[in-house]
């Protein structure tokens, strides 16, 4: 019982940092119809570049804005370089542009800082567990979940309240009537993108601080795919339930299961999971269902 | 057939003329020139080196055209192909190493062909598995499970457990000279370049006349609308599901070759990584088209030999970059599928297609 339950506990702290990268995802399939297939090395970029300030000596949460900061300019500059020029052609190319994104950065991030394992060094958060009636929760995961949360609740305020926000959602539901209205959709698109780097980069922050910063975190960042889709592509409170979802059923299948199916069964069980969801529901939770005509 | 050229305009008058596959004694000339080429002029005159980078471009090739199958011709988005491929090449591995044939079989030196078309067969069905949802999602959910069958494929069922069977660890070691086709001991590269080029050549042949009958016109009729080709009677969910065996099988075959070609086999020979460039191949190519798909393969393959040897001469001054190569080739690959995409989002097959033209209407070209 103590076992499922901190089981339980730990999936849903995990599956917050989970639901923010999704977030990211989900803001630019909203924004611009895209599948960012990039997102993993995203992360994996946010969490170097976290590593890499903190290593020069600034404090953790003045790395993490460092961090969003950097995210915003590569955001816009990758916005600028590649996806402007394909505004308009087939989502496939938009796709694959994202993979060949993923492919440079990827490359570039294993060259630049190599692939050994790194982590931060003096520890930015206690190691000595918190005790909460039976269950220990390591602080690591607590103050991650706490963060990821309230970036959560700042980026749906900024999607739901500001005038950025709302434009972007204005371009998501009909480009044509947006552009008519005056809302600049190259604006639009670049501002997704800079919103996804920093979503990614965030998570890739605290989930560097979880396991090390290795190339393994872009595989974690993957690991939200399954979330986006369980919650449906376009649906926002979709991803953070998917995030907490995928979050507890890792945990849970690494638990329970691992004695069964010796080996990765924790990495595998959200693929595996959601194949099978979307034969009963192929669209996702709360996804949009597209009627097709002919 | 007509005669040596094709006047311009079309002067088809019936539908297997249309169809045919050398319409002029000039096709058929630079065919069988091609194939002379192929057979001959390759394994013959180029230097050892050069055939074993033909090997990498045909194995990449073969893997491809199954790729360009689900994607150029049904327009179902694989992002895991390469979880095929790996089946195929452990099915043909395990078969080699540790079926009890029976003793005539190895004598003849069959066990690797038999291998090589029962790994087919079972990658065949094995993609089948993962294409099922491909019934009820399409799209980007649809990529989901392709990336599904990849992770479950590759990281854990063959890293867990097939790769422990034998109790060898993580990799089957295949020592130069396990593979046998008939009296042939399969241990150089230009032998190696031979079991390439049947099979390529076959796959090929294969591929595109199921492309010309009526797999092949119902596969296109998906890819361009889903909905209208089901109301033309075409059995969508079958004809997917074909579609998945047949890719399925291509990989399984492409895998079967490639335990001709290396050493030892481990799960690490076909990460995602792998199906994702594969899917850049077909990019580059060109989508939709057959010789798209190894114009692709000679590009990626050529190309970044070619980088290689740029990185050479500058390494001396930075050595970082040699050692780390691999890092740079990931990076140029992405960086050469995103140019493609925004400069050339036809890939070369439509560049060839243009230079063909302009010489078929030279002088002329209206």
């Amino acid at each position: 019982m103590e076992l499922l339950l901190m089981t339980l506990i730990t999936g849903i702290l995990v599956g917050g940092i989970y639901a923010l990268v999704a977030l990211g995802w989900v803001l630019i399939y909203k924004c611009s119809g895209v599948l960012n297939l990039a997102m993993g090395e995203l992360t994996l970029i946010g969490a170097y570049v976290t590593l890499t300030f903190y290593e020069m000596g600034i404090p953790f949460i003045l790395a993490v804005v460092c961090t969003l900061l950097v995210g915003v300019a590569l955001g816009f500059l990758t916005e600028r370089i590649f996806l402007d020029k394909l505004i308009g052609e087939p989502i496939l190319s938009v796709i694959m542009v994202t993979v060949g994104l993923s492919f440079f950065f990827k490359g570039m991030v294993e060259f630049f800082w190599g692939t050994d394992t790194r982590v931060f060094d003096p520890p930015v958060f206690a190691i000595t567990p918190i005790n909460i009636g039976y269950i220990k929760i390591s602080p690591v995961y607590l103050w991650s979940f706490v963060l990821a949360i309230v970036l959560l609740i700042i980026l749906v305020a900024f999607f739901k309240y500001t005038r950025w926000g709302l434009s972007m959602q204005a371009t998501a539901d009909d480009e044509t009537a947006a552009l008519s209205l005056g809302v600049s959709a190259r604006f639009v698109y670049a501002a997704a993108w800079a919103i996804a780097f920093m979503s990614a980069g965030v998570g890739g922050a605290l989930l560097g601080n979880i396991n090390g910063v290795n190339i393994s975190i872009g595989y974690l960042g993957l690991l939200v795919l399954p979330a986006v889709v369980l919650g449906g592509l376009n649906s926002v409170p979709g991803a953070i339930v998917g995030g907490i979802i995928i979050g507890i059923l890792q945990n849970l299948s690494g638990t329970y299961l691992d004695q069964f199916f010796p080996g990765g069964v924790k990495q595998i069980m959200p693929f595996a999971f959601m194949a099978v969801f979307l034969l009963f529901k192929p669209y996702g939770l709360w996804g949009w269902e597209r009627i097709e005509r002919v | 057939m007509s005669g040596v050229w094709l006047p311009c305009g079309d002067y088809h008058q019936t539908y297997s003329e249309d169809q045919g596959w050398w319409q002029t004694t000039f096709i058929k000339t630079k065919m069988i020139l091609l194939l002379a080429i192929m057979f001959l002029g390759i394994p013959l005159l180029a230097p050892e080196y050069w055939v074993g980078v033909a090997n990498m471009v045909g194995y990449t090739a073969m893997g491809a055209l199954g790729v360009q199958l689900l994607i150029g011709y049904t327009g179902l988005i694989t992002l895991g192909h390469a979880a095929f491929i790996a089946v195929g090449a452990y099915t043909s591995t395990l078969l080699v190493l540790r079926f009890p044939w029976p003793e005539f079989i190895v004598h003849w030196g069959l066990s690797y062909p038999i291998s090589i078309i029962v790994a087919g067969i079972f990658a065949g069905f094995w993609s089948v598995l993962f294409g099922l949802p491909s019934a009820k999602v399409k799209g980007f959910y649809l990529i989901l499970t392709t990336m599904a069958a990849q992770f479950i494929t590759v990281d854990f069922i063959l890293t867990q457990y097939v790769s422990r069977i034998g109790g060898r660890g993580q990799a089957f070691s295949l020592p130069p000279g396990t593979i046998h086709v008939g009296p042939w001991v399969i241990d150089s590269d230009r032998k190696i370049y031979y079991v390439m080029a049947v099979l390529l050549t076959l796959m090929v042949i294969v591929m595109a006349n199921l492309l010309r009958s009526k797999p092949g016109r119902a596969w296109v009729a998906i890819r361009d609308n889903d909905i209208a080709a089901e109301a033309l009677g075409i059995n969508i969910v079958w004809y997917k599901l074909l579609a998945f065996f047949v890719a399925g099988f291509f990989g399984g075959l492409a895998g079967a070759f490639w335990i001709s070609n290396t050493a030892a086999l481990s799960p690490e020979h076909f990460p995602w990584f792998w199906s994702l460039w594969l899917v850049g191949v077909i990019l580059i190519g060109g989508v939709g088209s057959i010789h798209g798909t190894i114009f692709g393969s000679l590009f990626m393959v050529v190309v970044m030999e070619l980088l290689q040897w740029a990185v050479i001469p500058l390494s001396e001054y930075y050595p970082k970059l040699l050692i780390d190569f691999a890092y740079i080739k990931d990076s140029a690959f992405g960086l050469a599928i995103c140019a493609f995409l925004i400069y050339e989002p036809n890939g070369l097959a439509y560049r060839w297609w243009q230079v063909k033209n302009y010489f078929n209407l030279w002088p002329f070209s209206y």
